[in-house]
């Protein structure tokens, strides 16, 4: 097997297995009894599609996806930190 | 087999058993987020989902690109830009779940129900922290 066709099948098969851990997350994002439970699976849910993403942009062979999920993360960062300011200061800030 | 072959083999297999790794974590992470009982007990969820499930398989994926002749031209900057993302990614996920974490616990927004003690309340309530 050349390492093309192995790199390909390997990332074949971990993609199956993050879609399953996507679909939990979801589970929880919609059950979440409180918002702080929501936000928590929303960030976890974020950071692991960032590094799917990263996982992705080999298999698809586009460099342009990494960029995307640096934004992704740099946005989960700010909804972390408008909800802690919300709940402390009730407040959104200007 | 040739040198090179050999290194890029031995690049790919450590990234695929870094990226096994974060699988492995990611779908723990994620049965956990469902399983534990509060808010407080599911940060570790959240811990093991944003450094064991997304930094170690961006590591692996900075990797197995940098084994990957077959990418191209663009194959060394994906490997920069992977790492560049994995750790502005280790930095915001631990600053962020710390501010989430003391803003819940100051706003009383979710109830410690299945506790034993909590010093930091206790604290609070006598006045040395504010």
């Amino acid at each position: 097997m050349d390492l093309e066709t192995w790199v390909t099948n390997f990332i074949m098969i971990a993609m199956f297995l993050y879609i399953a851990a996507f679909l939990l997350y979801t589970v929880r994002i919609f059950k979440g009894p409180t918002v702080p439970d929501m936000v928590l699976a929303v960030d976890a849910l974020s950071y692991d599609l960032a590094a799917f993403l990263v996982v992705l942009s080999i298999l698809f062979r586009s460099p342009i996806m990494i960029p995307s999920a640096l934004v992704l993360v740099l946005w989960a960062y700010a909804l972390d930190i408008y909800i802690a300011k919300y709940l402390e200061a009730r407040e959104m800030g200007e | 087999m040739s040198m090179a072959s050999t290194i890029e083999w031995i690049l790919v297999i450590l990234g695929q058993i870094l990226v096994a790794i974060g699988v492995f974590c990611d779908l723990a992470a994620a049965i956990l987020m469902l399983r534990f009982p509060n808010f407080y007990v599911r940060l570790h969820a959240l811990t093991l989902g944003s450094i064991g499930g997304a930094f170690i398989p961006m590591i692996g994926a900075a990797l197995i690109a940098a084994g990957s002749p077959f990418l191209g031209f663009y194959r060394w900057f994906m490997v920069g830009a992977a790492i560049v993302v994995a750790v502005i990614e280790y930095v915001l996920a631990g600053a962020g779940t710390h501010a989430i974490a003391r803003a819940v616990h100051r706003s009383r927004a979710v109830e410690v129900y299945p506790k034993i003690v909590d010093h930091l309340e206790e604290d609070r309530k006598r006045g040395e922290m504010s």
